[in-house]
């Protein structure tokens, strides 16, 4: 305004203005007080009795591991990496061909929504029924959720490709003359670059797989965890980041043949397949027999059975934004240790390693060894979302960071970063909090799996009980609940930046 | 004018053309947005037409109505090249003629180029310069030689027309005659959008000029002038200048009035 009178402009209150940074200041502020409102119907008891203790014998663990007493890593490593790559090849089979239908297809969008929204632990769960412990069960269990994602991931790369070199082709050029030429080049190098990331998040996964029975380097680790012998279970852990750390070399795109080759031999056993007992299991076991047989009371009577959802949801949900919000403190705490603009070379390196660690160790793994320290309650669940999810987003944010260059220079830390380096990375941050809130919640279901009152624990119950219409049914609530707080996080997110980058659905 | 043994190719009259279509009065198609209003103008067959005009008036609009109405009779060089930086040069240039294989046909021709467009695509790189570049993606190519590249797939359509919007409008005034002469020697009749003002008189024996929506030039090459040109361009000269002074220089202009008496 006129420079004449400066004082004439009222000071503005404490966060008013309609900037950006304020804005998002607000937003973030009020999720976090949301948090805190809601957080004393938050079990978060500690139930061990000297957590410190046990927490010293795996630290040994960690830092002695007992290399001599694996029995057989090299094959478990071997079925790990089979699996995960078998599964994605899979999952791009299924899915590819639904990217190209995508757009056109509400059923498909639907389908793909439904099948997104189940982890890979529960299609898990629920294959074993059928088809017991066997290869088949693994590259089912990442198969299906995977080809759900491929097709919505390809479907938006596709969709994002440049018009003018479709446009410039001579009239009359079929579709798919179309699609090879003007189409999949263009899109050919991201969609290279997500399959590669969904192969690492396939590694976690059939890692994972280990805790529903299936012989991957994750049986090993929970047995060595469980049962306290913690050298051996360090060397396990050891083994399976020395695994992600060198994937660049032997997952270099010139030996996936070789891969695929040998895998297929490692992959196995197979299961044999009994159609007519497949077939009870779809059309009978896992649907409740009142609602076949066509009897409204005895269905009424079925719901009534059902155990009461009310906690188990309300806990789902509660440990879903206490995840959100605890990731997004973390990895406000955690970005700068990584990022070029702050430290010296030494604590960069150490800041990259602890991000390497918190992020690549699957959430799982951190809750069940949270949970051996602290007791079943939701706070080693809190801990293992907030650390993981929170190292991701602090990861891509320091990168994004990295590659800013400061206007003033000579500014110190805390001013570059509240004024030169946040107020820019931090919209991205936060609409990365938002695509992760979904995958949060998909993770909080299968905490349950641990024993953390979550939907999760009443689905593994169900399974473990041969209930598996008790089960299916609730494995159908959490989808629906993830596909809402999918559609809620879209509408909640703010628009000012657009992610990029393939690491981040 | 002497119209009566010149043969039309496209007329014309009085017609509303623009992008996005909606069903008028009637059921009729009519473009949501128009952009030149009211048009009226006549192509005849051996017309070699530089179309000129400001950006935004209407120049790519018109060059797309005339693609869609001439179908595949007219050979194509879209703005910005419309290139697919990915694929190497020959199969950009073999992008021409897609719709003449089959799907099998193209979808091995990635894999392993075929014999005879190879040597046909080949032989067209000789003549544009860009030998030895036929495997490289266009990706690496420079400006001018992306541009060379649009302009081979053009003419490895081999059609009796052609179309381009701003197919010299990247490289250097030497190459744009060569390339003009070229396009020339291979289309009967040419449509092309151009910002050197100096090549469509030297060049072009008729020029279309749009301003603000409207056709306000249609009219022999010969019987115009630079500074009839120059006012379809009426940001350059902001300040109002007699027409006898020497044009404002349009940083597009290319010295090529050398040539010109």
């Amino acid at each position: 305004m006129s420079e004449a009178t400066p004082s004439r402009q009222p000071r503005p209150g404490l966060l008013a203005g309609a900037s950006t940074g304020l804005r998002l200041t607000r937003h973030s502020l009020v999720l976090i007080a949301l948090c805190v409102l809601l957080l004393p119907l938050a079990d978060l008891a500690i139930l061990t009795r000297d957590p410190w203790a046990e927490l010293g014998r795996m630290a040994r663990g960690m830092a002695w591991p007992a290399w001599g007493s694996l029995e057989s890593p090299v094959s478990a490593i071997g079925l790990t990496v089979a699996v995960a790559i078998w599964g994605t090849l899979a999952g791009v089979i299924l899915g590819f061909p639904l990217a190209l239908l995508f757009a056109r297809s509400r059923l498909v969008r639907a389908g793909c929504a439904f099948v997104r929204a189940i982890h890979e632990l529960f299609w898990a769960l629920l294959f074993l029924q059928v088809f017991g412990l066997s290869a088949l069960t693994a590259l089912m269990a990442l198969a299906i959720p995977y080809a759900g994602i491929f097709a919505k991931v390809y479907a938006e790369i596709l969709e994002q490709t440049p018009r003018a070199p479709r446009e410039a082709l001579p009239p009359g050029s079929g579709r798919l003359s179309r699609f090879l030429y003007t189409e999949l080049p263009l899109a050919w190098a991201q969609l290279a670059a997500y399959t590669r990331y969904r192969f690492e998040c396939a590694l976690r996964a059939s890692v994972l797989l280990g805790f529903v029975g299936l012989p991957t380097l994750g049986f090993h680790l929970e047995t060595a965890f469980r049962e306290g012998r913690y050298p051996e279970a360090g060397a396990l852990l050891w083994l399976f980041y020395l695994l992600i750390a060198t994937l660049p070399w032997w997952g270099h795109k010139r030996l996936v043949p070789m891969l695929l080759i040998g895998g297929a031999l490692l992959l196995g056993p197979w299961p044999e397949v009994d159609g007519g007992l497949l077939w009870r299991f779809v059309s009978d076991d896992l649907w409740p027999a009142p609602l076949l047989a066509g009897d409204p009371t005895g269905l009424l009577n079925w719901l009534a059975r059902i155990p009461d959802l009310g906690p188990a949801i309300g806990n789902t949900l509660l440990l879903g934004l206490m995840g959100t919000v605890g990731a997004l403190l973390v990895a406000l705490a955690l970005w700068p240790l990584a990022c070029r603009h702050f430290g010296n070379r030494g604590t960069r390196l150490a800041g990259h390693g602890l991000l390497v660690i918190l992020r690549s160790t699957p959430e799982l793994m951190l809750a069940f060894i949270f949970l051996l320290l602290l007791g079943p309650s939701l706070l080693p669940a809190w801990l293992a979302l907030s650390l993981h999810n929170g190292a991701l987003i602090a990861f891509l944010v320091a990168r994004h960071a990295d590659a800013l260059a400061p206007g003033m220079t000579g500014l110190s830390a805390s001013g570059r970063f509240a004024y030169e380096l946040l107020p820019r990375v931090y919209p991205g941050m936060l609409a990365l909090l938002y695509y992760r809130a979904e995958v949060i919640l998909r993770e909080t279901a299968i905490l349950g799996m641990l024993g953390v009152a979550t939907l999760g624990f009443y689905i593994e119950e169900g399974f473990d009980y041969l209930m598996f219409d008790v089960a299916f049914f609730l494995l159908l609530i959490t989808a629906t609940l993830n596909i809402a707080v999918d559609s809620l996080s879209r509408r909640l997110r703010p628009r000012e930046a657009p992610v990029e980058g393939s690491c981040t659905r | 004018m002497a119209e009566g043994k010149r043969q039309p190719l496209i007329a014309f009259h009085g017609e509303d053309l623009g992008y996005g279509l909606e069903r008028g009065q009637g059921g009729r198609a009519r473009p949501a947005r128009v952009v030149l209003p009211g048009l009226s103008l006549t192509l005849h067959r051996g017309d070699r037409v530089a179309l000129l005009g400001q950006s935004g008036a209407g120049k790519s609009t018109l060059l797309a109505e005339l693609r869609r109405r001439l179908g595949p009779q007219a050979a194509w060089c879209p703005q910005h090249h419309g290139l697919v930086a990915q694929l190497a040069v020959y199969h950009n240039v073999y992008m021409g003629r897609l719709p003449e294989h089959s799907a099998l046909a193209n979808l091995w021709n990635l894999l392993r180029p075929l014999k005879r467009p190879w040597q046909a695509v080949a032989e067209l790189c000789e003549l544009l310069g860009l030998e030895g570049l036929m495997r490289r993606p266009v990706g690496q190519l420079s400006g001018g030689q992306r541009q060379r590249v649009a302009i081979a797939r053009a003419l490895y359509q081999q059609r009796d027309l052609f179309l381009g919007d701003e197919p010299v409008a990247s490289v250097d005034p030497h190459q744009a005659l060569r390339l003009l002469a070229l396009i020339e020697e291979r289309h009967h009749t040419s449509v092309v959008a151009l910002h050197q003002r100096e090549l469509a008189l030297s060049h072009f024996d008729r020029v279309w000029g749009l301003r603000d929506g409207r056709l306000v030039i249609d009219a022999p090459a010969g019987e115009l002038t630079l500074a009839e040109l120059d006012t379809l361009y009426p940001d350059a000269d902001a300040a109002p200048a007699p027409i006898t002074s020497t044009p404002p220089l349009d940083p597009e202009a290319l010295p090529c009035s050398r040539g010109r008496p």
